[in-house]
Order: structure tokens, then sequence, then C-alpha cells
């Protein structure tokens, strides 16, 4: 395992949002801004960003990496981009009382269904199922962070029914 | 006249007697927790912190795969072998990567999996 592969999380996150020039296997070279380092793989995801609004991305290998040496701090414009780059369109912006509405129809929906679900976290705004699965505000399928994929994928559908029965 | 009747079997496991699973091949050692470093241990908040940054590291690189989906990928391997294919899922691990219409220099592969170990690295545009 290569001393990139070896390094921690928290030694990861120092490269993010930074640009970047990374050496890899067989003299390749590439160039951009870190979006990401896998922790698992330690893959380098890369992004390049054109005038014209074009988002290149490359990711090199974690294996294949050989050397990353930091070019550009950065700056709040561009941290702001790549944050947005692939995350889920933002949702539009809720009540109070319409995220308590959504979450007790939620809840209600779940429970008709044989599903467990209890409240949690700060003033009980996440939904908790089986102790495995949360849903956070606005309770979308999308908003559901399981690590047991048949669960999650149950419950999202679930919710999708929901959604569509209103 | 008797019918000889097909057998199915299941595969061998990877050590070749058994179905138990080898400590020493690739896949287990891929696998394996000591794979996942760690600097935490004992002090909870530095662990705390750890997997915390950890877990936002993960998300981006998971919704990156997620955006790659049915895009066309452009792969850079070993010994300067260069293919481009639809991308289709990843496991976990990211040890494989299972593709369609790959365009090889010897023709076009319906569907494949690339070996991610075989990859130096991976380009696509938004």
């Amino acid at each position: 395992m290569s001393e990139w592969q070896r390094k921690s999380p928290l030694e990861w996150q120092t490269y993010v949002n930074k640009e970047v020039k990374v050496t890899a296997a067989e003299k390749h070279e590439y160039e951009g801004w870190v979006l990401t380092i896998d922790p698992v793989s330690a893959n380098v995801v890369l992004v390049k960003l054109t005038e014209d609004g074009k988002v290149c991305v490359s990711v090199i290998l974690g294996h294949a990496v050989q050397e990353v040496e930091i070019v550009n701090e950065g700056d709040d414009e561009t941290k702001e981009r790549l944050a947005h780059l692939f995350m889920p369109e933002e949702s539009r912006a809720y009540g109070h009382e319409e995220l308590e509405k959504r979450k007790s129809s939620l809840k209600t929906w779940l429970e008709t269904n044989h599903i467990p679900v209890t409240e949690q976290g700060e003033s009980q705004r996440t939904l908790c199922v089986a102790g495995v699965l949360t849903i956070d505000p606005p309770y979308g399928p999308e908003d559901c962070s399981s690590s047991n994929e048949i669960i999650l994928s149950r419950v999202q559908s679930l919710i999708q029914g929901h959604l569509a029965s209103q | 006249m008797k019918v000889p009747v097909s057998v199915t079997r299941l595969p061998r496991g990877p050590d070749g007697t058994s179905r138990g699973f080898d400590p020493n091949s690739p896949r287990y050692q891929a696998l394996s927790p000591i794979s996942i470093s760690t600097v935490g241990c004992g002090n909870e908040a530095d662990l705390e912190r750890e997997q915390q940054g950890r877990v936002a590291l993960r998300e981006r690189y998971l919704r990156s795969l997620f955006a790659m989906v049915g895009r066309t990928i452009h792969f850079t391997m070993y010994e300067r072998v260069n293919v481009s294919a639809f991308f289709d899922a990843s496991d976990i691990d990211i040890l494989n990567f299972q593709v369609s219409d790959l365009q090889t220099p010897l023709g076009v592969h319906r569907e494949a999996l690339l070996r991610c170990s075989d990859i130096i690295s991976y380009t696509f545009e938004l």
C-alpha cells in the first residue's frame, strides 16, 4: 500500500477545495481542484471548471497516485461551486409548520405500514426507523440515510408511494 | 439409453478446497478492516472528528459516482490502454466498475467489468 493510501481522512481533508497537481503511475499528470478523496479507495476526484461553464472531472485511482502537490490554496468562490457540484438540487424552503405537518403525516404513513418510527435529535426533527435509518427534513426519499441498502430502498419506495398518494 | 444429467455446482471457494474465504486472497485483503486506517483509537473526540471527515469525503465520492451513471467515461489503464464506456455501477469497495458498450481496440463489448486495480484514472464531462 502506498504512502498516499495510508493517509488518514483528516490528512486527506487538508487537500479538499485546493488546486493540486497529481503525479500518477506511468508518468501521467493531472491538475485540478480537489472535490474529494474517497476514504475507502483513496481515489482523488479532480474538477476543472472552465470559463464557459463546462465541468471536467478526472479521478485518479488511489493505488496509482504517486505524489500530490498543492499549487493553489483556493478561494471561497471555488469552494462554493465545488460544494454544490454533485449535491441534489436545493429543495425549496419549508416553513416550520409545513415541516411539522410533513413529518407527522409521514410518521403515520410508516406506522400504517407496520414500520417502527421514533423521533430523535435536536427538537425531535429527525425520524428514526427501527434504529437503522434516519429521515431528515424535508422528509423526502432523498433525505433518508442508512448503511443498510435493503432497508434504505424499501423505505425510500414507501416514501415515494406516500408522496404519490397525496 | 440413459440420458446424462447436467450437474450444476457452485464454484469452489478462494482456497480451492472449501467454500471458506482465504485471508490471503486479494479480495479479502482489499476488504479487510486493516485497509481502512484509523488514527483515533482510544480518544473518542479524535475518533469522532475522523469519522465526520470520512463521512464528508465519502458522501462527495458516492455522489460523484452517482453523477457518472449513463455518461461516457474515458478510462486510462496501465500499459497505455485507453478505453471508453457507459458507466453503470460500482461495488461499494471500489474494486470493480460495471460498464456497457466498452469501446476497445479489439471491438465493442456490450457489458463488461473493469477491475479498478487495472485503471490509472477516468475522466468525464458534465
